[in-house]
């Protein structure tokens, strides 16, 4: 028997040789990037006072005042570990409360460290390449996860490149593990990748911040006349002093007829005067908008025998316009600068998408104000609650799926019948279903886990009943050479050989039950979980809870990420025999 | 030829299989099947494509049910037989379940047939040596080759001491050198155990090394047109291919394939 078994069925696919261009630019690049740390971040923090702002607005600085701020309560009210931590801290030195400067200090000295490994793990690398070269992407690797690392910490202000530099760093460093040579992990490629969008996003808002986030042309500007009073105004209109007078659509009603003239007009006072009822308000140069735009409730008064002449606003310019003091059209309208906005980078400021820094900072702050507790644990906790209505869901949603799938393959009149509802059932959103699972079910987790459940049970009932199909029909007339029962060959067939096709299912479950029970949690009022936080802090529309906002999504992202992981691992361990299961 | 009937393992009396009968896409796959086949017998059925073998082992098998006649195995219906557990089967692929372990796939039947815990491992370890692979049992079938996967199955076939092996072109998918070896170790098997083995093949060499009877078939309507006896000695080996009288039968085999198929 000469046969050899094919046991070595992966190997390894990109464990490129060591080119002879490769080692001068990996030495150069390692070395641009070690100066670019040393520069930028060991350097600037080891000079910083602690009244420096880069370390005070930093966020293991904002953090440090924080724990400073909570030593002054009493004793009873500390809450949180840190807090606590820092209290007892205060207490060795024979102090009540813990000074600030100490604790900045210490974080300093924390991020100095922390730079000086970058550096050394930088240097390593290159003695790893001449060593052993297949070995050096791994120790590239953790210098970049580090230098990813700062770009939560450092603050991004003005007089300071502090941000910039790590930014070409971490470039550079993605250049090292680029081309040095070892295997393309998945581990790496995951890190290459979140760094690369990292980047992309601090470059993306450095363009913004450099353009001022406007690119404005200067239009003409109103000129007008302001009266006392409407009839003032009015007045002068009839006399023709003025041709045009801006007011508030409301007043000029009881007082005027409408242009075009309305069919039930009552009598009023002013008979020889119009207010355009259909004015074209819309002002622009093309497709693009000058602001502001013509208010809405603000309309024009003419002379009854020039109504006709007028049809935009845009005509106004230029021509005798006139307003009455304290009118809104005076206050605003009027007064504003008018300009062509050519960009306007909305999504690019820090309201809408604020620095990685920033939302760290945010994860390290107390959830309310003068809150005990740290935002990163409130949103923890959440997160665990609502992970724990996720996992119910999703359990109730697999068993339901796994027996709909059976049913469905065991008898093709459950299937033809029964399946169209199935799909239909996914085709009435979520946010339609969750208030009438609160209402049949009351407010509580259950219903938010019924609510998780119909989002999981489709795709388990869709591939259980595919996996359930999948035999050949060879593996079958097998069994049935065996004179095998159905009920045998449902479980030592079908059933295994369903479970890859199962588990895909369950992975594309787990994630979607996280995302059912945040749903859920909306209409049913639960207050504790991630749902919660996400409408809390997407309806304060500030500077301030923006950062919570992304720092409640990356929370949901995490739980989901994790449930994932675990289904994964899950299906690895149980499916370790199986041939799709080699990668 | 004067037999006991308890020595025929499988007779077929005038069997007809008419696939879709009574519409257009009527395809009569058996026409008129005559055969005793003794137990004990190597019996190879040969034939080009859609001669109706493959169906006629499959009615032997009870997967599909003869249109008329009588088929009995083992002095049974073929259900009997099959509920009997009297067959084991080997198909072309080796068709064995990826997610379990070699030694897993051999106790399968054992499994299904309620077989004690201790005697499923030493039937399959025994089993596993018969067929060579008996430092295999913990490797999964996509660590074997091809030729090693058809070992597999037909161990596992054999795991249940069935008293007929039905093959239904075990070793069409492997290269002609494997496919030499593995029919010197089938008939090694055959003699070691004692089994009927019916064996389907579009190879005229592997049937006339292989095979006490030949029987010889021709499409449209499938049905037997010759059994041949094959004279040869047992046991034989490599250089039973080299024999003048090996070339005579292939010869002859040859011609009678080419006689069907004219006619």
């Amino acid at each position: 028997m000469t046969d050899i078994p094919i046991t070595a069925v992966a190997t390894s696919r990109s464990s490129s040789t060591l080119q002879q261009f490769q080692k001068p630019i990996i030495v150069v690049l390692s070395l641009v990037a070690i100066g670019l740390v040393y520069v930028g971040v060991l350097s600037t923090f080891q000079n910083a006072t602690t009244e420096d702002e880069i370390l005070v607005e930093s966020t293991v600085g904002q953090l440090a005042i924080w724990m400073a701020e909570q030593t002054e309560n009493d004793p009873e009210e500390i809450l949180s570990p840190l807090a606590q931590y820092a209290d007892a801290w205060a207490n060795d030195l024979g102090e009540d409360e813990l000074d600030s400067a100490i604790l900045l200090d210490v974080m300093r000295n924390g991020v100095v460290i922390w730079s000086g490994l970058t550096i050394a793990l930088l240097l390593m690398g290159l003695v790893v390449l001449f060593v052993m070269p297949t070995q050096s992407r791994f120790v590239f690797l953790g210098a970049l996860l580090i230098l990813d690392s700062f770009l939560f910490i450092v603050p991004t202000l003005e007089g300071y490149s502090t941000v910039t530099l790590i930014l070409f760093a971490i470039l550079a460093t993605l250049g090292l593990l680029l081309i040095s040579p070892g295997k393309t992990t998945r581990v790496l490629g995951f890190f290459v990748a979140l760094s690369v969008l990292m980047v992309a996003w601090e470059a993306s808002k450095s363009f913004a911040d450099s353009i001022g986030y406007k690119i404005t042309v200067p239009q003409a500007s109103w000129e007008y006349e302001t009266y006392p009073t409407l009839d003032d105004a009015l007045i002068a209109l009839e006399d023709g002093e003025t041709d045009y007078v801006i007011a508030d659509r409301k007043d000029l009603d009881d007082l005027m007829l409408a242009y075009p003239p309305e069919d039930d007009a009552e009598a009023v006072p002013l008979e020889n005067l119009r207010y355009l009822d259909d004015l074209d308000r819309a002002e622009g140069l093309g497709f693009l908008p000058i602001q502001p735009e013509f208010p809405g409730r603000l309309t024009v008064a003419v002379r009854a025998d020039t109504a006709g002449q007028v049809i935009a606003v845009r005509e106004l310019i230029g021509s005798n316009v006139s307003t009455v003091a304290g009118e809104f059209a005076d206050d605003r309208l009027l007064q504003q600068p008018r300009s062509l906005v050519l960009l306007d980078l909305k999504i690019l400021n820090d309201l809408n998408l604020p620095h990685l820094q920033m939302i760290a900072e945010a994860f390290l702050q107390p959830a309310r104000r003068n809150g005990e507790f740290l935002l990163v644990r409130i949103l923890a906790d959440a997160g665990l609650y609502t992970f724990s209505e996720a996992i119910v869901g999703f359990l109730f949603g697999a068993l339901l799926g796994f027996g709909l799938g059976a049913l469905f393959a065991h008898s093709s009149l459950m299937e033809r019948g029964l399946l169209p509802y199935v799909v239909a059932s996914q085709t009435v959103p979520i946010l339609a279903i969750a208030p009438m699972v609160v209402i049949w079910l009351g407010a509580s987790p259950l219903s938010v886990a019924v609510i998780a459940m119909y989002l999981t049970f489709f795709p388990v009932t869709i591939n259980t009943l595919r996996g359930l199909q999948s035999p050949q029909t060879q593996q079958i007339e097998l069994m049935q050479s065996y004179a095998a029962s159905t009920w045998t060959i449902m479980w030592k067939l079908r059933f295994p050989a369903a479970l890859p096709y199962i588990f895909t299912a369950l992975k594309v479950s787990a994630t979607a039950s996280v995302v059912g029970a945040i749903i859920g949690e909306l209409p049913s009022g639960i207050g504790d979980g991630l749902g919660r936080a996400i409408l809390d802090f997407s309806s304060d529309y500030s500077l301030t809870s923006t950062p919570k906002l992304w720092a409640s999504i990356v929370m949901a992202a995490t739980v989901g990420i994790l449930f994932f992981v675990a289904v994964s691992l899950t299906e690895r361990f149980i499916l370790r025999g199986y041939i799709r299961n080699i990668d | 030829m004067t037999h006991e009937k308890a020595d025929i393992a499988i007779s077929a009396k005038d069997v007809n299989k008419i696939f879709n009968p009574k519409t257009e896409e009527e395809v009569v796959a058996l026409q008129d099947i005559n055969i005793d086949i003794q137990a004990g017998e190597f019996i190879s059925l040969i034939g080009p494509s859609g001669c109706g073998k493959s169906t006629l082992m499959r009615l032997v098998a009870n997967l599909i049910q003869p249109s008329s006649g009588d088929l009995k195995v083992n002095g049974k219906s073929p259900e009997q037989a099959r509920l009997d557990r009297d067959y084991g089967m080997v198909f072309q692929a080796a068709t064995l379940y990826e997610w379990r372990t070699v030694k897993k796939n051999v106790q399968l039947p054992l499994e299904v047939m309620g077989y004690s815990k201790s005697e499923r491992d030493s039937r399959a370890q025994q089993m596993l040596e018969l067929v060579e692979l008996g430092q295999f049992g913990n490797h999964y079938p996509w660590q074997l080759s091809g030729g090693m996967q058809q070992r597999v199955s037909i161990a596992r076939a054999l795991a249940f001491e069935p008293s007929i092996l039905l093959m239904d072109e075990p070793f069409g998918a492997l290269d002609e050198f494997t496919r030499e070896r593995m029919n010197l170790e089938l008939l090694d098997i055959w003699q070691r155990t004692n089994v009927t083995i019916i064996f389907v093949t579009h190879s005229i060499a592997e049937a006339v090394f292989l095979s006490s009877r030949i029987v010889v078939m021709s499409p449209r309507p499938g049905r037997i047109t010759e059994v041949v006896d094959n004279a040869l000695p047992y046991p034989r080996n490599f250089e039973t291919r080299e024999r003048p009288e090996y070339y005579q039968m292939v010869t002859e085999v040859r011609e009678l394939l080419r006689d069907a198929h004219e006619v």
